[in-house]
């Protein structure tokens, strides 16, 4: 279990790079996955303290990566947050009843984020 | 079905007017058969009333002339006897009043013959016969009464019973055919009653059943009536009533409904289409914004993340990688160029959905131009490291008249498209003229398409999968502006695709608007 790990989510390499500088300067360690699957994989092996997850991801999207992660009891735990470009009400909605803890759109808010990850890193520990 | 049911719909039914007079006139025809039999009935009473006043008087007039007939006897007997006796003379008085008695049985014997008709003609001529054979023997004796001359033999009964028995046929005869006749009358009394009653009774049944029936069907009329008004009215808007089946004023009404209610189920019907196309514009609409949200906040993701991490390497006095600094910098150029072209797709788009979007033709060499576009877009060909065929037919190739700008888009937008979906493969732009078109195709061996991804690839919005174009860049916007623009410069697109083998599409244009039919 690494509890300070933040797990991301992204398929999109700009973005990826750009948040796992900023995540790393801010402190954090970070690793990546860039589909579904390797989320899920990472996941298990990894057993992140949180996990910040895009929603339009190749090979599995984001919304049944959550499903499939809360029927999984090794991973059950780790809390998702939702990091999507899908900014309505309705999509916050549908990410929150897939399984994710939290919610936060694109383009980031970059403090807010890592207020919600430290919530969410203390919460787990 | 019953079998009244069945009978009234072989024939049309009446009206209900045409039911009222029908209903009236049967009901006077009986009212005027019992008034007739009535009628009937009670002339057949006064005959038989006048029958027995005529056979008593008859009788009567009989009973007199015999009274007459044995006083008158009785005196020329008395008198007979008295000449032989005594030859006193009668005087004129006496002779005078036994000729008025005998005028008087004369006018008897006549008035009887007024009695009784052809029956008793042959009875009344017999004792006409022998009462003025005996009349005129009397008459003879009194004339010769106050002579010298013999009298006639008035002793002789043979005369007087003669004639006495001749009535005696005549009042039997008379009292016979009386019977007769009252038996005869009798009957006619007792058929016209039994008429009376007979027809007094079925009248009324009659008028019942006609009363029931009338009821019974202008009430099935109206229950149809109402029935197919509730239906209608609780939203069955196909339920029609059978207007066959009612002719004349409900009929019409049935009819006029119908009517009413086929121009309301159109009306209905009109606005529940407008309400779901209302509806669904409002989907689209909705979903449009929701997209457009999406495709904006993804570029702006990177140049605002970017720019707030470029900010912060400044600001905390560390040394700067300068190639890195560059390249993110890059980064935020090419986000900030993806939103223009969003947006210049989004306005294009918008454009050609109000119709605003115009046309403006000239004569151009789309060879030209295709090399042109090829040119511009070599970095995004070096980017994959594709290779590119340029396969142009220069002996068909000649000046179109067309609309230059949009022909550009349509190009660039397919080559990018082949660009971005190919890696290290071959992407080839063939060109060719028929008399009548310009056809170019684009093909790559890229990716590829599955059947489902090709029915969609030309929707606004849609690429292959959902993250495509942050995995391979555009807009999702790019297709389906090139469709819209092939429609208006009057083409066609094509799309023949297989997923891991690539895609080609083919565009044809006509070269000349001015030289095709409009419907082509």
């Amino acid at each position: 279990m690494n509890e300070r790990l933040v797990l991301l989510v992204e398929d999109n390499e700009v973005n990826r790079d750009m948040l796992v500088r900023r995540l790393e300067r801010a402190g954090h360690q970070v690793s990546t996955a860039a589909d579904g699957d390797a989320a899920l994989r990472a996941m298990r092996d990894l057993q992140p303290g949180v996990v910040l997850m895009d929603m339009n991801l190749p090979i599995k999207d984001g919304w049944t990566a959550c499903a499939e992660a809360q029927a999984d009891t090794s991973i059950a735990a780790i809390p998702i947050i939702a990091l999507t470009a899908h900014a309505m009400e309705e999509d916050k909605h549908r990410a929150l009843a897939a399984g994710c803890r939290d919610y936060a759109t694109k383009p980031v808010d970059f403090p807010d984020l890592l207020a919600k990850i430290s919530a969410h890193l203390d919460a787990s520990r | 079905m019953r079998a009244a049911d069945a009978v009234s719909q072989l024939r049309p039914r009446l009206s209900l007017r045409g039911r009222l007079y029908l209903f009236s006139g049967a009901i006077l025809i009986l009212f005027a058969i019992n008034v007739a039999t009535s009628l009937w009935g009670s002339l057949a009473r006064n005959e038989s009333s006048l029958a027995y006043q005529e056979a008593a008087t008859a009788a009567q007039l009989t009973a007199e002339l015999e009274q007459n007939l044995q006083t008158k006897r009785q005196q020329v007997l008395v008198l007979a006897t008295l000449r032989e006796t005594t030859d006193e003379p009668l005087d004129d008085v006496a002779l005078g009043q036994a000729r008025a008695d005998l005028e008087i049985i004369g006018e008897r014997l006549r008035q009887l013959g007024g009695y009784g008709g052809q029956d008793l003609e042959a009875y009344y001529r017999r004792l006409h016969d022998s009462v003025t054979a005996l009349l005129r023997e009397w008459q003879l004796f009194y004339d010769r009464y106050n002579s010298i001359d013999p009298l006639p033999d008035v002793e002789s009964a043979l005369s007087y019973s003669n004639t006495q028995q001749r009535l005696q046929e005549l009042d039997q005869r008379q009292s016979f055919v009386a019977l007769q006749r009252a038996n005869a009358i009798d009957r006619t009394i007792s058929l016209t009653d039994q008429i009376t009653v007979v027809g007094f009774i079925s009248s009324i049944a009659i008028t019942l059943a006609l009363v029931f029936a009338m009821i019974r069907s202008t009430n099935a009329s109206l229950t149809r009536m109402k029935r197919g008004v509730e239906r209608f009215g609780s939203g069955d808007l196909t339920y029609r009533i059978d207007e066959q089946r009612d002719s004349g004023e409900i009929g019409d009404l049935a009819r006029t409904f119908n009517e009413m209610s086929t121009k309301l189920q159109v009306a209905i019907e009109e606005m529940n289409t407008a309400r779901a196309d209302a509806d669904s514009a409002n989907a689209a609409k909705s979903m449009f914004l929701a997209n457009v949200s999406h495709e904006l906040r993804t570029p702006l993701n990177a140049i605002i993340g970017y720019s707030e991490m470029l900010q912060d390497e400044l600001g905390d006095g560390t040394d700067i990688d300068r190639e890195q600094f560059h390249h993110d910098l890059s980064t935020i150029i090419f986000s900030g160029k993806q939103l223009l072209n969003l947006i210049n797709d989004i306005l294009d788009l918008s454009k050609i959905e109000t119709g605003k979007m115009q046309v403006s033709r000239e004569i151009f060499s789309p060879a030209g131009l295709l090399v042109q576009v090829c040119d511009a877009l070599s970095p995004l060909l070096a980017q994959n490291k594709n290779h590119l065929s340029l396969n142009i037919d220069k002996n068909s190739m000649r000046d179109i008249n067309s609309d230059r700008g949009k022909l550009q888009q349509i190009v660039t937008n397919l080559f990018s498209n082949a660009c971005k979906f190919t890696k290290e493969g071959e992407i080839t732009v063939s060109a060719s003229m028929t008399a009548q078109s310009l056809i170019i195709a684009v093909s790559d061996t890229g990716i590829g398409m599955t059947q489902a991804q090709q029915d969609r690839v030309f929707d606004a919005f849609t690429q292959a999968e959902a993250n495509t174009g942050l995995k391979y860049g555009g807009t999702g916007l790019g297709l389906a502006i090139v469709k819209e623009f092939c429609a208006m410069l009057g083409g066609s697109i094509s799309l023949e695709s297989e997923p891991g083998k690539g895609s080609i599409f083919r565009v044809t244009l006509p070269a000349d608007p001015a030289s095709v039919p409009a419907s082509a």
